[in-house]
């Protein structure tokens, strides 16, 4: 007998598609926490055996305790250096110090600093070189001689945002830094009276390399700065309650933010290599002698929130634009399905004409992964030439709400292909800190680096980070500094 | 239209309820895989690791735990679902979209069982 056909398929078939979304949207009755979202124990547990990492490799924890540490080097002597930040989101300051790291875990103080954070650091020709991160006072970059001595290589940079002066890195002559921006994108809000610092400096805001056209495009946000709770107008590129004209231009300097700049490695002129980041956290030089940076992508925060925007890991080409604040990836952020946040407006464009054509990525890293040191592997350790990337963690729920943590793991990338593999990450049967998820392995992986001899592999982790709708809480004197290194080596 | 009406059922009732399986021990690279999923892996870290990273939970939910036809996994990718954007042929080709669909189906049974 032959089946009798709907009169009406167009029904059955809007019947079928509407039943699929509603039994689909049974995800959104999952748990959905970020990994800082999580309540730890008093004492953090330290248990190298809770890192998985591939057969042939082994873990150890070199020293703990440390204080928001944010950076490896390794002197001539091939002894590890620790930078701790004295200053975490959260708006928590302690001392900027750099470490020398003993035998047996112990700690020589070679130097302190002023202006915190101290992000990231480097050695070349008998000098330690530090990326002041300036939240008080303003960026710079340091040297300091063994004995301690520090003397500014550079100042006045744009650190009082959002994001510092990140990660030198000696080449040739020259050190290589990044700088970040003031804001998520472009426009300062509430997020940053959030962040501490509007209040600090009310009218701090980002500052393009080169000029740039405005759209005129406008954010209404509340006003943290007024109690009675009043609402102002913002546009790109300028102070909090100041807005935009369509075709206003806005004026380029050097130092500028979103920013890769170096100097002479004795002083000098300060240059600019590329701009269009966002927080080039992590730089380093590929065998090929090729620059690599790894960006800290949008949040979706703010008056003009990002959704969906992984962190590129960039192939950096001098003199190139990277898209930063109307792209992703190559991509504009006018595609609103692809960055509109649920329930929010999507974020347009803010320049009127974009000063170049923004590159696709090398890699394309998870969504508020925030990955952040790198270095790349060589044949010693194996993986040569695959940049090996720290992945300190989501920030949920203040950076976006997540269904999964995100990150705290390290990662390596083959970057002719993207193609991304873990590579450290800690065992359970979810991903997350070691806080979260139990055990005693990774909490906020935030930098990698390979000794001098490239047999193994030191791995900076911050230490514990909660978070809530509030901001972040971190942990003081929670830090480790692991080694990973072939099994049978020393 | 009569074949299309159970697919259409079947996929969103495979996808929507099951446990999620958050991440993925580490097993591993994949290895020995088939042109077309080592095609569909370079399309697949291009265009959905960021989201669901290594298959797993992230921004969006875990990938490697769905038993999602291949004809679905091509239409959810087309269409877009919830805070999934779409992504069209400009962006992602036919040809890429099948290899990317075999990447995932191969994605999903590696680490089953793993350490």
């Amino acid at each position: 007998m032959k089946p009798a056909r709907s009169p009406h398929p167009g029904r059955s078939l809007a019947a079928a598609v509407l039943s699929g979304l509603l039994l689909t949207s049974c995800y959104s009755l999952l748990p959905s926490n970020g990994g800082g979202q999580t309540t730890p124990r008093a004492l953090r547990l330290i248990r190298p055996a809770d890192v998985a990492v591939p057969a042939g490799y082994r873990v150890e924890a070199v020293a703990t305790g440390l204080n928001f540490p944010t950076a490896v080097a390794f002197d001539d002597a091939g002894r590890p250096h620790v930078l701790e930040a004295g200053y975490s989101y959260g708006e928590v300051f302690t001392v900027p110090r750099l470490l020398r790291v003993e035998q047996g875990g112990t700690r020589t103080e070679i130097a302190r600093g002023e202006r915190p954070p101290w992000n990231g650091l480097d050695y070349a020709n008998g000098t330690f070189y530090v990326g002041e991160g300036g939240e008080v006072g303003g960026g710079r970059i340091v040297k300091i001689s063994p004995d301690g001595k520090v003397t500014p290589l550079v100042e006045n940079l744009p650190s009082l945002g959002d994001h510092h002066t990140n990660r030198p890195v000696v080449r040739n002559g020259y050190v290589y830094f990044g700088q970040g921006t003031a804001t998520n994108s472009a426009v300062v809000g509430p997020d940053n009276a959030d962040y501490g610092w509007l209040k600090r400096h009310p009218t701090f805001h980002d500052t393009p390399c080169a000029d740039v056209t405005l759209a005129g495009r406008n954010f209404e946000s509340d006003n943290p700065l007024t109690p009675a709770g009043d609402r102002v107008t913002t546009g790109a590129f300028l102070p909090f309650g100041t807005p935009s004209r369509a075709g206003q231009v806005v004026r380029g300097a050097l130092p500028c933010g979103g920013s890769v700049m170096r100097v002479p490695e004795g002083g000098g002129r300060l240059e600019l290599v590329a701009w269009g980041f966002r927080n080039p956290f992590g730089l380093a030089f590929a065998p090929d002698g090729t620059l690599y940076v790894a960006d800290n992508s949008y949040d979706e925060r703010g008056s003009r929130p990002v959704y969906g925007a992984g962190d590129p890991l960039w192939k950096v080409t001098p003199g190139t634009w990277y898209g930063w604040p109307d792209f992703h990836a190559g991509r504009l952020l006018s595609d609103a399905d692809h960055f509109r946040a649920p329930g929010k407006p999507a974020p347009g464009q803010v320049l009127a004409r974009a000063p170049g054509t923004p590159p696709k990525p090398a890699a394309l890293l998870g969504v508020h992964s925030s990955s952040n040191g790198i270095d790349f592997g060589r044949a010693a350790f194996g993986h040569a030439g695959e940049a090996f990337v720290a992945q300190f963690g989501d920030l949920a729920p203040g950076v976006g709400k997540i269904l999964g943590p995100v990150g705290y793991k390290v990662v390596r990338v083959n970057v002719s292909d993207g193609r991304i593999e873990d590579f450290a990450v800690n065992r359970g049967p979810e991903n997350g800190p070691a806080s979260k998820i139990g055990g005693g392995g990774f909490e906020r992986p935030v930098d990698v680096r390979f000794t001098p001899a490239g047999d193994a592999l030191y791995v900076v982790d911050f230490g514990v980070m909660t978070t809530t709708e509030k901001g972040q809480i971190p942990q003081p004197n929670t830090g480790v500094l692991w080694r990973i290194s072939r099994e049978g080596t020393r | 239209m009569r074949r299309l009406l159970p697919l259409l059922l079947l996929a969103p009732l495979l996808t929507a309820c099951l446990p999620q399986r958050r991440d993925a021990p580490l097993v591993g690279e994949l290895t020995d895989l088939s042109p077309s999923e080592a095609r569909g892996r370079v399309v697949y870290m291009a265009n959905c690791q960021q989201c669901h990273p290594g298959g797993a939970e992230g921004l969006g939910p875990a990938l490697n735990d769905k038993p999602l036809p291949h004809l679905a996994i091509r239409a959810q990718v087309r269409a877009g679902l919830g805070a999934m954007p779409a992504f069209d042929a400009s962006e992602i080709s036919d040809a890429d979209l099948a290899a990317l669909a075999d990447y995932v189906v191969r994605l999903r049974r590696h680490g089953v069982g793993g350490p």
